[in-house]
């Protein structure tokens, strides 16, 4: 039904976009000027911190705070009057309870310090027994008497997988034609986590009509990316030992409880689990935009994105709890009458599986942007966006902006945004799983929720760039801070500082 | 669904009857706060929501790959 009418819209967005070209033909502009007049720096850094309690990687519940650091450059050149070269260099580094607890046990307290690497801190997910690998998992694993291991969803463990480093480099090269009304451009992207690799290129176009009042552009990309699961350390023991793995490595001798708080005499023995033999994600887009300006005032464009993902599309260290198992636990065991409570500071829930998703996924995203210029003084930013892809989510998005120019340099915008999906049908909450279900996830990122983030900005430009360092004047200063909330009560707070530099 | 369909055509209607406007005349479409895209600021903003919401892309920027995200 869906692609019904979406066919239908197509047609006519289509043959609006055919009739449009060709009633009001082309002009040529009278002189040729520079695309980009100097080499231009962007210099971006931001602070973000999150927290919630529906941890996907404890399976729907714990701790889901998180602190993010990023900064980027990018670096804009012209080659000659058409040709400009830009490059984009990011790094990000966080820190996060809920990754941390990959491996949740540490001996020596659920924030103490620990020297196991495990599945989480070595990512040692080969299935080679090599001597050294061994060795390490010998010498460093839980102590199993006294003080054994322990860790809490509500608590960071001090686990190598706590923290990681994205860094990620984009060259993207445009061409305009004489006439300035085509663009060509190519581009090529590089990125790189601790467990993730992503290879991307694509191209696109961009034509103008109208004495440039209307432009087109087409864009494709592909996105060759490649996991290096890590799974979580009961999983991962499992996988390596078998069925005898409570005996041996890691949990060797280490009590494991039953919901009661007593040893268990029934086995824990994840036989659901299956290491992923799919690691590999490919995403294939291709956007269509289209902008118009609609009056002297008034202008708009819309976006229609097409993307489609296959490979391993869920993440490999996301537990999950069936509630047709029985649960079984590791650490103090008088925390597990109140193991949902973030009181619980001492027992961890051992995972029935990790999270189970299709090997595909088709998006469909349909956006739409229109500004008006209300004065001198005042301007209306307006974005909306619907979106539905075929695990059955849909979403809307709806955001608003509004510019105030308080001086002929400074500009302050505060803004609102709104956002709500549906859940995927794959999603259930914390132990609501079944094991005869053949897809499964807790990521409470695909639930049914609503979110709302409100903010200001604040811009200072100086169009003459008179403070320089060294050749660049600082053409323009923007910060921004918001605030996000979700109905799942998961809250955020970022806040972007950027600069911009023109080489004089 | 008819709805849909004779809104769609009304929207097409409306933007076929809109004027040309001259170079000379976009002074305002030309302010900076007018501009078709997101802000070069907002690229952390819209990463995060991407990792935090199911829904990505028709935004003018990237719609998938690069990331363990969602």
């Amino acid at each position: 039904m869906m692609n019904l009418s979406m066919k239908k819209y197509s047609t006519i967005l289509f043959l609006f976009l055919f009739s449009c070209v060709y009633s009001q033909g082309t002009k040529q502009p009278t002189f040729k000027k520079r695309v980009l007049e100097s080499t231009e720096v962007d210099f971006l850094a931001s602070y973000y911190v999150q927290d919630g309690s529906k941890s996907s990687v404890s399976g729907g519940i714990g701790s889901e705070k998180l602190k993010d650091v990023a900064s980027n450059i990018t670096v804009a050149m012209p080659l000659n009057d058409d040709d400009v070269l830009t490059v984009d260099i990011g790094i990000s580094a966080y820190s996060s309870a809920s990754s941390s607890n990959i491996n949740p046990f540490n001996s020596s307290g659920a924030s103490g310090s620990s020297n196991y690497s495990g599945a989480s801190g070595g990512g040692d997910d080969d299935d080679d027994d090599d001597d050294d690998d061994d060795d390490k998992r010998v010498n460093t694993k839980a102590t199993t008497t006294g003080s054994g291991p322990y860790g809490s969803p509500w608590q960071a463990s001090s686990g190598a997988s706590k923290s990681d480093q994205l860094v990620s480099v984009m060259a993207n090269y445009s061409h305009s034609s004489d006439s300035r009304n085509f663009i060509w451009n190519s581009d090529v992207s590089f990125s790189n986590e601790y467990d993730y690799t992503s290879v991307g290129f694509g191209g696109g176009i961009a034509a103008l009509f109208n004495e440039k009042n209307t432009e087109i552009n087409l864009k494709a990309n592909v996105y060759l990316d490649q996991w290096r699961p890590i799974y979580p350390t009961e999983l991962h023991e499992y996988s390596k030992y078998g069925n005898n793995f409570l005996n041996q490595g890691y949990f060797s001798g280490v009590t494991v409880y039953n919901e009661n708080g007593i040893s268990a005499t029934e086995k824990y023995l994840p036989t659901k689990f299956k290491d992923l033999t799919l690691t590999n994600r490919n995403s294939y887009s291709a956007s269509f935009g289209f902008s118009q300006i609609l009056t002297k005032r008034l202008q708009l464009s819309l976006f229609f994105d097409v993307l489609q993902q296959q490979g391993l599309l869920s993440t490999p260290y996301h537990r999950i709890y069936f509630a047709d198992k029985t649960n079984f636990f590791i650490g103090q065991s008088q925390f597990i009458s109140n193991y949902e409570s973030s009181s619980n500071s001492g027992v961890f829930k051992l995972a029935d599986d990790v999270e189970r998703l299709p090997n595909t996924r088709f998006k469909l995203p349909i956006g739409a942007r229109l500004n008006y210029y209300i004065s001198e003084r005042l301007v209306l930013r307006t974005y909306y966006r619907y979106y539905s892809d075929d695990w059955n989510i849909h979403a809307h998005t709806a955001s608003i902006e509004l510019p105030v120019k308080i001086s002929d340099k400074f500009t302050v915008f505060p803004t609102f945004r709104y956002y709500t999906q549906t859940a995927s049908q794959y999603y259930a909450p914390y132990e609501k799983h079944l094991s005869t279900e053949q897809f499964y996830t807790s990521d409470p990122d695909l639930a049914t929720f609503e979110t709302k983030q409100i903010g200001f900005g604040v811009n200072y430009t100086d169009i003459f760039a008179s403070a320089k360092i060294w050749q660049f004047g600082l053409k323009n200063v923007d910060f921004r801070f918001h605030q996000y909330e979700r109905t799942d009560r998961l809250k955020a707070s970022i806040a972007t500082i950027a600069f911009k530099f023109i080489m004089q | 669904m008819i709805k849909k369909s004779c809104l769609t055509l009304f929207i097409v209607l409306v933007f076929q009857s809109c004027t040309v406007v001259k170079e000379y005349e976009k002074e305002k479409i030309n302010d900076v706060d007018m501009k078709l895209a997101a802000r070069t600021a907002e690229k952390y903003e819209t990463t995060f929501q991407v990792y935090r919401e199911a829904a990505a892309g028709a935004n003018g920027g990237k719609s998938g790959g690069g990331c363990g995200c969602n």
